[in-house]
């Protein structure tokens, strides 16, 4: 039984809105274990950015317990990177691409060690080319590498990705999936994926999630259960890919959603 | 093509001063006390030939810089530390709105009371107005940074002091910019103010004087040499802002006031 990393237990969220409280979130159970990519997808409106806000610490839970490791969540953790959407606003635009990427180990390493752990972290996601080019000259793909490329330098044990890949055209998308496989071999690190594009929860997933309903409720659970290495077209043609669809489908419909 | 694209701009004035030129010796522009460009320019070669035009070029130029330095810097550091905090913002923003559109040459014969004909006198005719633009760059500069970057900063792990070093200052260097330009052009307008009405030196004092001596072609050579003086600063600045700044000036645009 491999080591659990992420475990959330009844997970509530309550915010102040203009008309009095409301809820986002309710009853989002989850364990994710070591080395594993849970994918948790879910119709706009039904709180993902909100969980993994909490999950990475940035908000608290109303309800429920969250732990890291077997501690509670009080912040961001050690060992947790994030990568935000929006790339835009999360990349440092002053900063070569190699600066940014060292942002976030620039103060434990200096000088050569930090120059190599940077080269290693854009060797992964291939940018090692680009390392003096600023964000504003790179593709929207690629400014999703060095934000990638910026939280695998923390060597982290979980990666928390919120719709990372939702602004890229489908063929950078697609690349950009089978990349993220890639570093997972690499690392080993366990990932959680938050996502709106169903396809993509099941062709990155170990396993599947779905986040549904308002508030949002995680209702249904799935063991993807296809064979690694995966591929764009032969893995998404398998019968277990095509009823996998299906089901998270007629899940949604069942449960409400759009 | 590089003489191409800088022509435009000194075109627009060579033109202006042609037909300036034109109309003063045609006899279209009749005034007794308007001369020609080329009297201003024979006027103003005489001058540069001496030392007081230099003396009082030296003497606008230091209170312009020690004003400028003194109101933006102060003013810098508060706005950063309003801009940190947004219930700091919230006691000090009526007071800042209150004080903020008084004319800073208002506070001239205050000024003259306390400090008589000095540099001092000069100091705080600059300082009061020059302070705003530079406060309320920052400030905006710094609470406008996206709060994705804090964000960031939180799970990168950075200490609250690294933050705003390496992640707040930088994303609003390009206002704090904007700030600086801004009060370093309201910093040479109040000096020349301060010295036309109060302390009698330097290029405002100057133009007054030439004035009253009836000398209009030495009196437009000293409006214009304040002028270059102005263009050379905010050069000057811009020239300083390329070294520190050096990823920001390559991006194609926009460039200053980027939010």
């Amino acid at each position: 039984m491999p080591e659990v990393v992420f475990e959330a237990r009844d997970l509530g969220l309550t915010l102040p809105a203009a008309d009095g409280p409301r809820e986002i979130l309710a009853h989002v159970d989850f364990t994710l274990a070591a080395g594993e990519i849970l994918t948790i997808v879910g119709a706009s409106g039904t709180g993902k950015t909100s969980l993994l806000r909490i999950l990475a610490g940035l908000a608290a839970p109303s309800r429920g317990a969250l732990t890291y490791r077997g501690k509670p969540v009080d912040g961001p953790q050690d060992g947790v990177a994030i990568v935000f959407q929006d790339y835009g606003n999360a990349l440092l635009q002053w900063r070569s691409v190699a600066r940014n990427v060292a942002l976030g180990i620039e103060r434990q390493f200096k000088g050569e060690a930090l120059r190599s752990r940077v080269t290693e972290a854009l060797q992964l996601v291939g940018l090692e080319r680009n390392a003096n080019d600023y964000p504003w000259q790179l593709s929207g793909g690629m400014q999703q590498r060095v934000q990638i490329a910026r939280a695998i330098a923390m060597r982290p044990a979980v990666l928390l990705m919120d719709e990372p890949f939702g602004a890229l055209d489908a063929m950078t998308k697609a690349t950009q999936q089978d990349e993220l496989l890639r570093l997972r071999e690499a690392t080993g690190a366990s990932v959680i994926f938050i996502t709106h594009d169903i396809e993509e929860a099941i062709y990155l997933g170990d396993r599947v999630a779905l986040l549904s309903g308002s508030p949002g409720a995680i209702t249904h659970r799935f063991e993807v259960g296809l064979p690694f290495p995966r591929e764009q077209v032969t893995t998404r043609e398998m019968p277990r890919f095509v009823d996998l669809r299906h089901e998270l489908h007629e899940a949604i419909r069942a449960t409400g959603g759009h | 093509m590089r003489l191409r694209e800088l022509l435009p701009g000194p075109g627009g004035l060579l033109l202006f001063f042609g037909a300036w030129e034109v109309g003063v010796r045609s006899g279209a522009l009749q005034y007794e006390y308007l001369p020609a460009p080329s009297v201003i320019a024979r006027a103003f070669a005489g001058m540069a030939a001496g030392a007081d035009l230099w003396d009082e070029v030296g003497h606008t130029l230091v209170a312009t810089l020690l004003g400028w330095l003194i109101a933006c810097g102060a003013g810098t550091a508060i706005g950063v530390l309003l801009g940190l905090s947004a219930k700091a913002r919230r006691y000090t923003l009526a007071s800042i709105e209150m004080l903020r559109p008084l004319p800073g040459i208002a506070f001239a014969p205050l000024a003259l009371l306390l400090f008589g004909f000095s540099l001092q006198m000069e100091l705080l005719v600059i300082v009061a107005p020059v302070l705003w633009p530079a406060l309320i760059n920052s400030m905006g500069g710094v609470a406008a940074v996206s709060e994705r970057l804090t964000e960031v900063a939180r799970t990168l792990r950075m200490k609250p002091l690294a933050t705003v070093t390496t992640i707040l200052l930088p994303a609003a260097a390009p206002s704090i910019l904007v700030g600086a330009r801004l009060s370093l052009t309201l910093a040479l307008i109040m000096a020349v103010a301060a010295e036309m009405i109060g302390n009698p030196v330097g290029l405002g004092y100057a133009v007054v004087r030439e004035q009253q001596s009836m000398h209009p072609d030495r009196m437009f050579a000293y409006v214009l040499v304040m002028g270059a003086l102005g263009i050379a600063l905010d050069a000057g600045l811009r020239g300083v802002a390329r070294l520190l700044l050096p990823g920001e000036f390559s991006r194609p645009a926009p460039q200053w006031g980027r939010s």
